[in-house]
């Protein structure tokens, strides 16, 4: 048996990347984390950074052009990375669900809504009958706010709300370990967002269900997790407990992420966005990969890669700390 | 739903009447008439050619005609054909039109099937020797010379392997002394082809309906017992061998005509798939672990499938047309092959009757499809 204290998921040095016709493109670079039962874990960054890619790894439903050079992925002490591709089709789901990115059109809009969560019942044996399975999912609505009869449904009879609540449920359907939400409301109004985020945050906690949110909105990131790491270019470049973090980041990166979306409760200041454009994955500038677009950025900085430092209880990797009064080499 | 069936109904009305039209004055506008078949005959007295012009009606003018044919194609009567007298128009329709049915549906059904499971494979795995060879051999029969390649099948099937026989509905050798009709054996091998396709389907549909862990693998056996009766009762019936004849004839057309047309169905359903492997619900349905080929089968395929159905109506409105061509090659003496005989010996009655079973028959296929959209995709609803 493992421990409650031990981490129910620890990625380990993991590196991706992807065969295109313009050479190889490395999305993922040596990206370590733990994550505990029951927390959540945030992962913020720009499009293309590597958020995606890393869900889709902890899913192992990668395209056939992408190749993972290094790294392990632990789920309970077991890597899953070499594991046969049936014994992880019987994990999917099963231990690790998700809610995708474009919830729009995760469901099939040939089968009523009720038929594909009792479709992953089914699959995994979660439930033995036909009438416990349709039990559980009505459970499932209520559980995220739709009505039950709505099973019945066919998607295009959703709305955009109501289909990311189906979403949602389904990814609970068969008591997941892990649920990984890959932008989970970027598609909603914001009203609707900010609902439906309170929402899988009561869940998650009443499920004692650990959760990796994707998200470009670091307020999305900031409102419902515990951990968070920020990502640039495939890397982790900062990460450490979420208020912490937001409170005094060490990484110009993640201020200047910050200081690009509005705070409704904080302070009144202008927004600052980030100069330059995402970097270009297939070609790297040397050294911190950040430099071209940071203010701080020095000599140093645009021939060696910074090593890892602590900050109180968060870490980042750059050569000029925000806050560097504060830094502790780790 | 009423109110769009009414609308369908009217609609379809205005398209027959509109077919029936063009076909009266297409043939109309032919030179000569069916008497002028007549004219060459010296024994023929002009006298004798008058009154068979007046006895078919056609020495009343164009329009009058078209009145009186026009009145009674909508009171039921399509006349006598004039080549056949003197046997209705309908009765020989009723004779042949069955046989031109069950040649393209047959045809169209296996082609279907066949371009559906292959495109669906092809999409799956990509790329390889196998997507190569079917698609080329696949575009190669698409684009083939429809005569010249039935009689290239007659050549090395009939000729050269003399596994079937040359053409034709029977072998006369085989039927000679027999004490019932080609019709009568053949209208009940008709019924027995429904009661089996009625039986599958019900037999699919109580698995679907009662039992949901049921593997639909299960209805296989169900079926093929089923078949098996309906084969054993045949051969005890003593026709058997009469409608064994029939089969044997039947072979060589349609394996010809599902040859030409599977490679349209496959590509169709290969670029289909290839569209609906991208969406999110197909991704979403292996993240949900399902086996590989439920998610093929159950969302990618299924969702591919829709596109193809539409696609369905035309290639069997286009085959009916096309067999004037088919039928001719293999003297099948269907629907394609009189109305070719009626149009040549101006028998304007048989072309009408002909025509409009044609119209009806594309018609009625539109209406089916509709309604299997319906049926197919939850998002389409008729108002």
């Amino acid at each position: 048996m493992t421990d409650r204290h031990d981490p129910l998921l620890k990625v380990d040095g993991l590196s991706l990347s992807y065969q295109t016709r313009l050479g190889e493109v490395q999305a993922v670079r040596n990206v370590s984390f733990e994550l505990a039962r029951g927390s959540a874990l945030g992962l913020v960054g720009e499009s293309g950074c590597g958020k995606t890619s890393i869900a889709n790894c902890l899913m192992r439903l990668l395209p056939d052009n992408a190749r993972l050079s290094a790294g392990r992925v632990l789920l309970d002490g077991q890597d899953i990375l070499p594991l046969a591709e049936e014994d992880m089709r019987l994990l999917r789901w099963r231990r690790i669900s998700m809610v995708f990115q474009a919830a729009m059109n995760v469901l099939d809009p040939v089968y009523r809504v009720g038929r594909q969560i009792i479709e992953a019942i089914e699959t995994h044996g979660v439930e033995s009958t036909d009438t416990a399975a349709r039990e559980r999912v009505a459970r499932l609505f209520r559980m995220v706010g739709l009505d039950p009869q709505l099973m019945e449904r066919y998607p295009h009879e959703f709305s955009g709300g109501m289909r990311q609540r189906a979403v949602i449920a389904m990814a609970l359907s068969c008591d997941p370990d892990l649920m990984i939400a890959d932008e989970p409301i970027t598609a909603l109004d914001v009203i609707v967002q900010d609902r439906i985020l309170r929402e899988l945050k009561a869940i998650q906690q009443q499920l004692d269900m650990s959760i990796i949110y994707i998200s470009h909105d670091i307020a999305v990131v900031a409102e419902v997790t515990d951990v968070v790491g920020v990502m640039y270019a495939g890397r982790l470049v900062e990460m450490g407990d979420t208020s912490d973090v937001f409170r005094a980041p060490a990484h110009p990166y993640t201020a200047a992420l910050m200081s690009s979306f509005p705070s409704v409760s904080g302070e009144r200041r202008p927004l600052t966005g980030l100069p330059g454009e995402p970097p270009n994955l297939s070609d790297l500038p040397q050294g911190c990969p950040f430099h071209p677009r940071c203010a701080y950025a020095t000599d140093v900085c645009r021939t060696q890669y910074p090593p890892q430092a602590r900050y109180g209880s968060h870490w980042a990797v750059c050569w000029h700390p925000l806050d560097a009064t504060m830094a502790v080499q780790s | 739903m009423t109110g769009y069936l009414v609308r369908r109904t009217g609609q379809m009305v205005l398209t027959l009447f509109l077919i029936i039209t063009f076909t009266f004055f297409l043939v109309q506008a032919q030179p000569g008439d069916y008497a002028s078949f007549y004219v060459l005959n010296p024994d023929l007295p002009p006298e004798v050619k008058d009154q068979i012009r007046a006895a078919f009606g056609l020495d009343k003018p164009a329009w009058q005609q078209y009145l009186i044919h026009l009145k009674n194609t909508f009171t039921g009567n399509l006349g006598v054909s004039f080549g056949n007298f003197p046997r209705p128009v309908l009765d020989v329709l009723v004779e042949r039109v069955p046989r031109t049915l069950v040649l393209f549906l047959t045809a169209t059904a296996v082609s279907f099937y066949i371009g559906f499971f292959l495109g669906k494979a092809m999409a799956w795995r990509r790329g390889g020797l196998f997507e190569y060879a079917t698609t080329i051999s696949g575009a190669l029969l698409f684009t083939a010379f429809t005569p010249a390649f039935g009689l290239m099948m007659i050549w090395a099937f009939a000729f050269k392997l003399g596994w079937f026989p040359v053409g034709k509905f029977l072998d006369p050798l085989v039927w000679r002394g027999a004490d019932v009709s080609a019709n009568y054996v053949f209208g009940n091998m008709l019924l027995s082809a429904a009661a089996f396709i009625a039986f599958a389907l019900l037999v699919m549909l109580c698995l679907k309906r009662f039992g949901r862990r049921v593997p639909s693998v299960a209805a296989f056996p169900i079926v093929l017992g089923g078949a098996l009766i309906i084969v054993a009762a045949w051969a005890l019936s003593g026709i058997g061998g009469l409608a064994l004849d029939i089969v044997k004839h039947m072979v060589l057309p349609v394996a010809t005509l599902t040859l030409i047309s599977f490679a349209g169905t496959m590509l169709l359903t290969r670029n289909s798939m290839l569209e609906t492997i991208r969406e999110d619900y197909v991704m979403a349905a292996r993240a949900k672990g399902l086996p590989d080929k439920l998610v093929r089968d159950r969302h990618a395929a299924r969702n591919a499938m829709l596109p193809i159905v539409t696609s369905l109506v035309y290639s069997l409105i286009f085959a009916i047309d096309g067999s004037v061509i088919i039928e001719s090659v293999f003297s099948w003496p269907g629907t394609g092959l009189t109305l070719l005989q009626a149009v040549r010996s101006e028998d304007l009655p048989l072309v009408m009757g002909a025509m409009l079973f044609i119209g009806m028959l594309s018609l009625l296929a539109h209406v089916i499809v509709d309604v299997l959209y319906v049926y197919l995709d939850p998002r389409i609803r008729y108002q």
